[in-house]
């Protein structure tokens, strides 16, 4: 299955990997993306917000391939949709941010929509539907310089957005009703979290696919908090897996053939795995010292 | 419990940040020493499409290795994913032939991630001066056919100057011999059968009614939809059903290699009426047929059911 090329040597292995442009350009903006989601991520998971980032993602479906149709780059459409659904979502949310079971209604309502409406561009374009797999599913082959300028500079406004909401929204997040008596502007700190999420998963979307952008986004923040409860350590560590499953999952893609949403999504999960595996061998020692 | 974990999670971050350290480093540095592969005969040629593969593989002879990256007979070309090897002979070919016309967009973002200054690339919708939303067979269309067998043959001459003669020399045994049964079939089967309307499930027939001057009735709009993989309207798929059971067409073709439902019931409906049913498929059938072989097969089926069909 190795495709011609795949040596233990690591040193030539590296060296086939950046022959070609579009490697360099895949791993330039694997990096911008990795580095995007881990971080974003790893509030939206502290945040118990995960399903908030899946609808977004299901919003970037209809907005590339919405793009598509009216002629303009897929790109546009991404963020233009993402960000247009976070600023729905977090309009619609009334009462007290604590208060989920409604907005998880209304995020759900607006997911159904979005996809049906994409289904429906997909069908009104004639000669897309070669391209529905990559839009669901993610690809790194094809990447443009100008894409890479284009996420590198909407991947620092994001991540500048949320430096200057860093300290309210961690404090919003852990006691939004204490946070609010303090005088943090919980709504308004909520609604460009939301906005900053749009923009992480319509980057994400880019690499991924709309249905695997978990796989960066959600995965590695989740693991990196069951590691380590230290915000700064548990934050880092989610980029560092990020990068990592994004590095090594193009580069097995590269020697094997197989599609990169599918190695990539792996590897963050078998990271989940072994942290959940080994904590769950922990605690059942730690049980055992006790019992005896 | 906690601070022992977190020592040890101390630990993995510390092996983590170390090969992430590793990765940057070792990344760019290769990633400068790349690119430039020596230029050497024969000429590193890429095809998207095996059709137009077979024809610049005898049209370069040894002085190319021609590569062609769709050649399953039993999957549909418009449904084709880039695997990230197809992307690599891309970027490493000196001349890569791709269809055009919204036929093959994911070989021109290959194109397009991998920009080369020595690379030479036909774009066949470009020659002939179509855009997307034309009909993209037109390998199926004769004077087509023509216009890049000497589009290609040029190219090559450009790309090797020195073998040029070659060049020429290969073409004119290409159309002299090669593509002799072809032409000649189409002259036959347009003498005696010009202006007999047939019938067809999708576009990929069009540039081959055309060439042959044949008479094809079923709405364009049907046989759009149906190569586009989108569902026929209603109104579509009365007139076809009409057009079978009053016997206005002699003959239905269809592409065996994007056979839908909608397709397989006119198929049964005119097999019921006695209407010769003949198959064309999207790229060469078999796999290592040439390109004339395999159009000539086509060619040679569609003219005995002209024939059932006319009693000509």
């Amino acid at each position: 299955m190795l495709a011609d090329g795949f040596t233990w040597d690591l040193g030539s292995d590296l060296h086939q990997l950046f022959q070609f442009h579009f490697m360099v350009n895949a791993y330039r903006a694997g990096t911008v993306v990795a580095v995007v989601a881990g971080l974003i991520g790893w509030f939206l998971v502290l945040r118990r917000q995960s399903f908030v980032g899946h609808t977004l993602a299901i919003i970037a479906f209809p907005g590339a391939s919405g793009a598509v149709l009216i002629g303009i780059s897929a790109a546009w459409g991404y963020f233009g949709f993402c960000v247009a659904g976070a600023l729905v979502i977090g309009a619609v949310r009334r009462g007290r941010p604590g208060e989920f079971s409604e907005e998880s209604a209304v995020v759900g309502t607006v997911q159904a929509f979005a996809l049906a409406c994409g289904f429906l561009f997909v069908t009104l374009y004639h000669g897309l539907l070669e391209d529905v797999n990559t839009l669901l599913f993610g690809s790194f082959l094809g990447i443009t310089d100008a894409q890479v300028r284009t996420l590198l500079a909407v991947g620092l406004g994001a991540l500048i957005a949320l430096a200057v909401i860093a300290r309210p929204l961690r404090f919003a997040s852990i006691d939004p009703d204490v946070a609010a008596a303090r005088g943090v502007p919980v709504r308004v700190v909520s609604t460009v979290f939301l906005v900053v999420v749009a923009l992480a998963v319509a980057e994400t979307s880019q690499i991924t696919g709309a249905l695997l952008v978990f796989s960066l986004l959600v995965v590695p923040p989740a693991t990196a908090q069951a590691i380590t409860a230290r915000p700064v350590l548990s934050a880092a560590l989610a980029v560092a897996q990020a990068l990592l499953a994004t590095w090594v999952g193009l580069a097995i893609s590269y020697f094997t053939d197989y599609p990169s949403g599918f190695t990539i999504t792996t590897l963050a999960f078998a990271a989940y795995l072994l942290v959940h595996g080994a904590r769950w061998m922990a605690t059942g020692r730690h049980r055992l010292r006790l019992a005896r | 419990m906690r601070g022992r974990s977190r020592a040890r999670a101390g630990r993995w971050t510390a092996a983590f940040l170390a090969l992430v350290v590793a990765l940057v480093i070792a990344g760019p540095a290769s990633a400068s020493a790349s690119g430039r592969a020596a230029t050497r005969p024969p000429i590193s040629v890429v095809a998207a499409e095996n059709f137009w593969g077979s024809i610049v593989r005898q049209l370069a002879g040894s002085r190319a290795r021609v590569t062609s990256i769709i050649t399953n007979p039993n999957t549909d070309p418009h449904s084709y994913e880039a695997k990230p090897s197809d992307t690599r002979s891309i970027a490493s070919a000196r001349y890569v032939v791709v269809n055009g016309i919204g036929y093959d967009t994911w070989a021109q973002k290959a194109l397009d991630a991998n920009p080369s200054r020595t690379r030479r690339v036909l774009v066949v919708g470009e020659l002939l001066g179509l855009s997307d939303g034309d009909n993209p067979h037109q390998w199926y269309s004769p004077t087509s056919v023509e216009r890049f067998v000497s589009q290609v043959t040029a190219d090559l001459q450009r790309l090797s100057p020195p073998d040029a003669g070659y060049f020429g020399a290969q073409r004119t045994a290409f159309e002299t011999s090669g593509l002799q049964p072809y032409h000649a079939l189409i002259n036959d089967i347009r003498t005696k059968y010009a202006g007999t309307p047939i019938g067809a499930s999708e576009s990929i027939v069009s540039p081959l009614a055309d060439g042959l001057g044949l008479r094809l009735l079923t709405p364009p709009s049907f046989l759009k939809a149906v190569a586009e993989g989108t569902d026929p309207t209603a109104a579509d798929k009365e007139a076809v059903d009409r057009q079978v059971q009053a016997r206005q067409i002699k003959v239905f073709v269809y592409n065996s290699q994007n056979s839908t439902p909608d397709v397989q019931t006119i198929v049964k409906a005119a097999r019921g009426q006695g209407i010769p049913v003949t198959t064309v498929t999207e790229t060469l059938a078999p796999a290592a047929a040439t390109f004339q072989a395999w159009q000539v097969s086509e060619l040679q089926r569609l003219r005995a059911a002209l024939m059932r069909a006319t009693g000509r």
